[in-house]
């Protein structure tokens, strides 16, 4: 009997370890979502800009990073992780160009734009207020 | 032979310039659609008072679409040789640039890209059209036509270089020039290039405008 089910929690444990490492990690969750949600739009936007712009030209390359690997929490208690956007021109170095934070569970991704978080739709050419207390930390006593 | 070859480049030029206007006026609808945001904005956001910023670039934009052809066709010996119209275009086209391409270009010039020597290059711009367009209106009002040919050269070519300094940024890009400096370079040397060339056309006995045909008595007064 104690054999068996020892036997159980071993099998247990084991199937817990194999579905925690199938199941990808919040950030790389975040970055796939980045990636689908806004770098890959922007760069399907971007190939069909007008080259008479006074905008400038669309980088070579970008990337994402994911600056944490646990939730942030905003004041009325949503999580969040925050991230930043790279980008280069040719073989130059990466410099950061955007900022914002993605949602656990909605996804939602916004972007610094100054000091205010507008929603990423924003940079592909959306028209989109600032939305107030996003991607912001607030202090754990403030949180609802 | 001389004379052949200036008409020629008048006219390339011409022709480079109303290519240039369309590619620029098909570029700039984006900055009219309602619902949307330009590239170029979402670039410069933030900015100051980000309402009045919005409405200078929409009047300036707006304001150079219809005053760059004006102006290009004020220059034709077509034009000239028909005064009335000559002088009713050049009313609205003086009217426009005076009263809202120059102020709505100043107010954008403060949160130019590229810093304070861009914001400088835009003013300077701004001041050679504004003060070369009231002259130019001076002298057409006394009857000193060469005198306002000369200013109306200088307002043509600081309004080229809408065209000129977008085909240095795409010639920079593709030489893979960093985007701020390009952007810096690409609008200086139009603005110097323009303010010399028209002077330097101004100066000629019998400068062309745009293939411009016959002299003009200095005065008719």
């Amino acid at each position: 009997m104690i054999r068996s089910s020892s036997s159980f929690v071993v099998a247990f444990t084991f199937t817990l370890a194999a579905a925690a490492a199938a199941a990808p990690s919040l950030e790389a969750w975040a970055k796939a979502r980045i990636q689908a949600n806004l770098l890959q739009p922007l760069a399907k936007k971007e190939e069909s800009r007008s080259r008479f712009s006074r905008a400038a030209p669309p980088p070579t390359g970008r990337r994402v990073r994911v600056l944490a690997s646990t939730l942030s929490r905003d004041a009325k208690g949503r999580g969040f992780l925050p991230y930043a956007i790279d980008a280069r021109y040719g073989d130059d170095e990466w410099s950061e160009t955007y900022v914002g934070c993605i949602y656990d569970k909605t996804g939602l991704l916004f972007v610094a734009v100054g000091d205010e978080h507008r929603p990423a739709e924003f940079l592909l050419g959306k028209k989109a207020e600032p939305v107030p207390g996003v991607c912001q930390v607030a202090p754990p006593a403030e949180r609802s | 032979m001389r004379n052949s070859r200036v008409q020629l480049a008048s006219r390339g030029f011409l022709l480079v310039m109303a290519l240039g206007w369309v590619a620029i006026a098909l570029a700039s609808l984006e900055y009219f659609e309602p619902d949307s945001v330009a590239p170029f904005v979402v670039e410069r956001l933030p900015v100051r008072f980000e309402s009045l910023w919005l409405g200078a670039l929409q009047w300036h934009v707006a304001s150079a679409i219809v005053t760059f052809p004006l102006c290009l066709v004020l220059g034709t010996p077509w034009l000239q040789r028909r005064p009335v119209w000559h002088r009713s275009l050049g009313r609205v086209t003086g009217a426009l640039v005076v009263a809202v391409l120059v102020p709505s270009g100043i107010v954008l010039s403060f949160e130019a890209k590229g810093g304070a020597l861009v914001t400088v290059g835009f003013f300077l711009s701004a001041a050679v059209v504004l003060v070369a367009m009231v002259s130019g209106v001076a002298s057409a009002r006394r009857r000193d036509f060469l005198a306002h040919k000369r200013h109306m050269l200088h307002v043509t070519a600081q309004m080229s270089v809408a065209v000129t300094s977008r085909g240095l940024l795409r010639g920079f890009d593709m030489a893979g020039l960093e985007p701020e400096v390009a952007y810096t370079v690409a609008l200086w040397i139009p603005v110097v290039a323009s303010a010399l060339a028209a002077e330097w056309l101004a100066g000629r006995r019998a400068f062309p405008s745009f293939a411009f045909t016959p002299s003009v008595p200095r005065s008719l007064s």
